[in-house]
C-alpha cells in the first residue's frame, strides 16, 4: 500500500476448530480425509442436475442432526450450526456474552431459501431467510453472542476476509472471543451458475496439473474460536499473525492476468504479520484447478516469494473436496495449523503431471513429512477479490 | 493510531439527488407507495451493458461524491484507497433474476421471458454475488487497495464505518470510501412477505462516505436506544436498510453539527453505533 506507514499487528490465538465437510462430519474425518487422499466427490443427489453439463461435487451425504429440538429448514444455517457443534465440543467459549462476537464469511448465504420464496408455495419464513446474513445470525443466537455479529461476502474468499476481520475485532478490543469462519452450501442456483460459465470439469480436479480442466464445487462450513493471544493460554491451534485483502479492478468473473491483485494481498500479509518472504515454510494455494487460476497462483508465488518459491512446499486441497467457497479458505486455514501440529503436509488430490508453468514444491502423491512453523494461505473470488492470511502453527 | 474524519458524504435516494432532497416526512411523502425506486442510472459504457441496477447506483454515488468534492477520478485511483461495500439486501434483484432464468418458465410475455431466460447465462452469473457491486465499482475508478463486503442492515454499515477507521487508523489505507447500496423494487413482493423485518416505505439509496484520517477518534458501542440521528434519517429517507447511517451522517453534516457525532443502526434486533468524537 503506497502512502501509509503499516504498523505490525498483534498476534490472535486460534484456540479450537470445528468443521463439517464432504470428507466427514467433524475436524477428525477432515484432517485424516486430507491425510488418507479420501475423495469427497460424488454424484449430485439432493437436487436435480439431469439438465447440466457437470452433476458432481462435494456433497455432504448424511448431515447429522443437531441436538436442538427443531431442524433448520435451511441447510446453508444446518451446515454452520453443524460446524458450531463440533467446534463446541472441542471448545468452551469462556466470556460474557457480550464479549463474544461472530463474523462469517459466505458467497452464496441463504441463497437457496430464495428459490423457496419464489416458487408458487413460498412461505414469508423463507423470504426472510434468503438474506446473506440469516446463517451467521443463527450461530449467534447457538452460542449467545451478543457482540458484534458480521456476515462478510468477498465471494470465494470469504473464509479468509472473516477470520481477519475477526482479529481486528480482538485488537480492537471489541470482543473477547470471536467464533469466525466460512459456510456455503451447495444448491441448485450455484451448480447451473458455474455450469454457465463452463468452469466445472468433466472430469478430476487437478490443480497445477498439466492437464487440469476445471473446478468442482463442494458444501462445507468451518468455524475457529479466537481470542486475543495473551488471553488464550495452551494448548492452541496456532496464531493469525497477519491478513490483507486487495481488489483487482479487472473483471468481474476471472482473476487478473497479472495477478496483482493477490500479490499486493500477499506482500501486504506478509508485511502485517511482520515477516518476510524468508521465513515462509508452506502455502495452501487457493489452487482451484482452472487453467488460469493456477498459473496465475504461480507467477505471483514466484514473484512474491523468489527462489523461496521452489522450496516452500505447497499443495491445494480442493481436488478432495470440492471448491467449497465461503468454507473454503477456513478450511485452508485450518489445515495449515493441523499440518504443524502433526508434522504432515497433505497431498494434492488429483495432481499427477505437474504444469511446467507451475514449477513450485508442489506437494503431491503422498502426504508429506514435514512440519511448517509459518504458513501462507491464499484466496481468491469474484468481484476480483483477493486475500492472504499468514499463519503460526503449533505443535502438539 | 490516527484519528479519522468523514470528509464527505454523497446520498441518492429515491426522492433524489442529495439531503436537499429528502421530504420533511418521508411516510407523508410516499402516500401509502410500499417502495420508493431510483430509476436505472444512464451511465455510458459498454462494460455497463450487463451491469445490474444495484452496480450502476453504486458506480453513480461514487461519482456524486467526487462531483460534489470537485475531485478528480485520478484521486482515489490505486492501492490507497480501501473500498467497504455494504447492503442488506441489494444482491436480492440479481438472485431472483437468476432463479426466475433458470426455471425455464414463461415470465410475462415473450421479451420479458426471453430476458430471463437470458439472465440465466453465462455472462450474468457472476452479478449475483454481492462481490460484483464492489468489483464494478473497482473496476470503474481503479481501486486496487482493501476492500470489505458485509452484508447486513444499518448495524452492518456501522460496522462498515468502523472497519474503514480501523483501516485508516492501522495504515493499511490512506483514504477509505465505504459504499452502501439498497435495492427494493424488484423484490418487493418478498419484502412484502418479509414485513417484521422492514419499516415502510422502503425507499431505495445509494450512498458513499469518504473517509480521511483526521483528528476525531471513532469509538464503535452497542447503544441501547437509536442516536437522534438515526431517527431523523428513518423520518425524512424512510427505510433505507444499510444506507441509513450514511445518511444520517450526511444529515449531521448538512447541520453543521460540531462537535461529537454520533450515528446507530438497527437489524434483526440488534444495535450497534460509532460515535465520533
Amino acid at each position: 500500500m503506497a502512502g501509509a506507514t503499516r504498523l505490525r499487528a498483534e498476534p490472535v490465538a486460534l484456540v479450537a476448530a470445528g468443521a463439517v465437510t464432504p470428507l466427514g462430519a467433524d475436524l477428525d474425518a477432515f484432517w485424516s480425509g486430507l491425510v488418507t487422499g479420501s475423495d469427497g466427490i460424488s454424484a449430485i443427489e439432493r437436487f436435480p442436475v439431469a439438465d447440466l453439463r457437470v452433476g458432481r461435487g462435494g456433497e455432504i451425504k448424511k448431515l447429522r442432526p443437531l441436538p436442538t429440538p427443531r431442524q433448520p429448514g435451511c441447510r446453508a444455517t444446518h451446515l454452520l450450526l453443524a460446524a458450531a457443534e463440533d467446534l463446541l465440543a472441542r471448545a468452551e467459549i469462556s466470556a460474557e456474552p457480550s464479549r463474544v462476537a461472530v463474523v462469517v464469511g459466505t458467497a452464496l448465504g441463504g441463497v437457496e431459501q430464495l428459490e423457496r420464496a419464489l416458487a408458487p408455495q413460498g412461505r414469508p419464513r423463507h423470504a426472510a431467510a434468503a438474506f446473506y446474513d440469516t446463517p451467521t445470525h443463527a450461530l449467534a443466537r447457538r452460542v449467545d453472542a451478543r457482540g458484534p455479529v458480521v456476515t462478510v461476502s468477498t465471494a470465494c474468499a470469504a473464509g479468509a476476509t472473516a477470520l481477519g476481520a475477526a482479529a481486528d475485532l480482538l485488537r480492537a478490543d471489541l470482543a473477547d472471543v470471536v467464533i469466525a469462519g466460512g459456510y456455503d452450501a451447495l444448491c441448485r442456483f450455484v451448480m447451473r451458475g458455474f455450469d454457465a460459465l463452463r468452469s466445472l470439469t468433466r472430469e478430476r480436479v487437478r490443480p497445477f496439473d498439466r492437464r487440469r480442466s476445471g473446478l468442482l464445487l463442494g458444501e462445507a462450513a468451518a468455524l475457529v474460536l479466537m481470542t486475543r493471544d495473551e488471553r488464550s493460554g495452551d494448548p492452541k491451534l496456532g496464531r493469525l499473525l497477519g491478513h490483507a485483502s486487495a481488489s483487482d479492478a479487472a473483471h468481474i468473473a476471472a482473476p487478473d492476468q497479472n495477478g496483482r491483485g493477490l500479490e499486493l494481498a500477499v506482500r501486504s500479509a506478509i508485511d502485517e504479520a511482520g515477516l518476510t518472504p524468508d521465513d515462509l515454510d508452506f502455502v495452501s494455494a487457493h489452487g482451484t484447478g482452472t487453467p488460469l487460476n493456477d498459473r496465475i497462483e504461480a507467477d505471483v508465488l514466484k514473484r512474491t516469494l523468489g527462489v523461496r518459491a521452489h522450496q516452500i512446499p505447497v499443495n491445494s486441497i480442493k481436488a478432495g473436496l470440492g471448491h467449497t467457497m465461503g468454507a473454503g479458505a477456513t478450511l485452508e486455514a485450518i489445515m495449515c495449523l493441523l499440518a504443524t501440529r502433526e508434522g504432515v503436509v497433505p497431498h494434492t488430490l488429483g495432481l499427477e503431471d505437474p504444469d511446467p508453468a507451475c514449477d513450485l514444491d508442489l506437494v503431491m502423491e503422498s502426504p508429506r513429512a514435514f512440519r511448517p512453523r509459518i504458513s501462507l494461505s491464499t484466496s481468491l473470488g469474484f468481484g476480483g477479490c483477493n486475500a492472504a492470511l499468514v499463519l503460526e502453527g503449533t505443535e502438539a | 493510531m490516527t484519528g479519522t474524519t468523514v470528509e464527505r458524504v454523497a446520498v441518492l435516494t429515491g426522492w433524489g439527488e442529495g439531503i436537499s432532497a429528502l421530504p420533511a416526512d418521508a411516510a407523508r411523502a410516499a402516500a401509502g407507495r410500499p417502495v420508493i425506486p431510483i430509476p436505472r442510472p444512464d451511465l455510458a459504457g459498454d462494460r455497463f451493458r450487463r451491469a445490474t441496477r444495484e452496480c450502476l447506483l453504486g458506480v453513480a454515488a461514487v461519482d456524486a461524491l467526487l462531483r460534489e468534492g470537485g475531485m478528480p477520478r485520478d484521486a482515489i485511483r490505486g492501492t490507497s484507497t480501501a473500498l467497504v461495500y455494504v447492503t442488506g439486501g441489494a444482491y436480492g434483484a440479481s438472485n431472483a433474476a437468476f432463479i426466475a432464468g433458470s426455471s425455464g418458465a414463461p415470465a410475462g410475455d415473450a421479451r420479458e421471458t426471453r430476458h430471463a431466460q437470458a439472465w440465466a447465462g453465462a455472462l450474468h452469473f457472476p452479478y449475483t454475488a454481492p462481490s460484483a457491486m464492489a468489483g464494478e465499482v473497482a473496476i470503474e475508478f481503479g481501486l486496487t487497495g482493501q476492500y470489505g463486503i458485509l452484508i447486513g442492515g444499518a448495524v452492518a454499515a456501522i460496522d462498515a464505518l468502523w472497519q474503514a477507521t480501523r483501516l485508516l487508523a492501522a495504515g493499511r489505507c490512506t483514504r477509505a470510501l465505504v459504499l452502501a447500496v439498497e435495492t427494493f423494487q424488484e423484490c418487493e413482493g418478498l419484502y412484502a412477505r418479509g414485513r417484521w423485518l422492514v419499516r415502510r416505505p422502503l425507499v431505495e439509496a445509494a450512498a458513499c462516505a469518504l473517509l480521511v484520517p483526521g483528528a476525531q477518534s471513532a469509538q464503535y458501542n452497542v447503544p441501547r436506544a437509536p442516536a437522534a440521528l438515526e431517527t431523523l434519517a428513518l423520518a425524512r429517507a424512510g427505510e433505507t436498510l444499510a444506507c441509513a447511517p450514511l445518511i444520517a451522517l450526511a444529515l449531521a453534516r448538512d447541520g453543521g453539527t460540531i462537535g461529537p457525532i454520533s450515528v446507530t443502526g438497527e437489524w434483526r434486533g440488534r444495535r450497534a453505533g460509532l460515535q465520533w468524537q
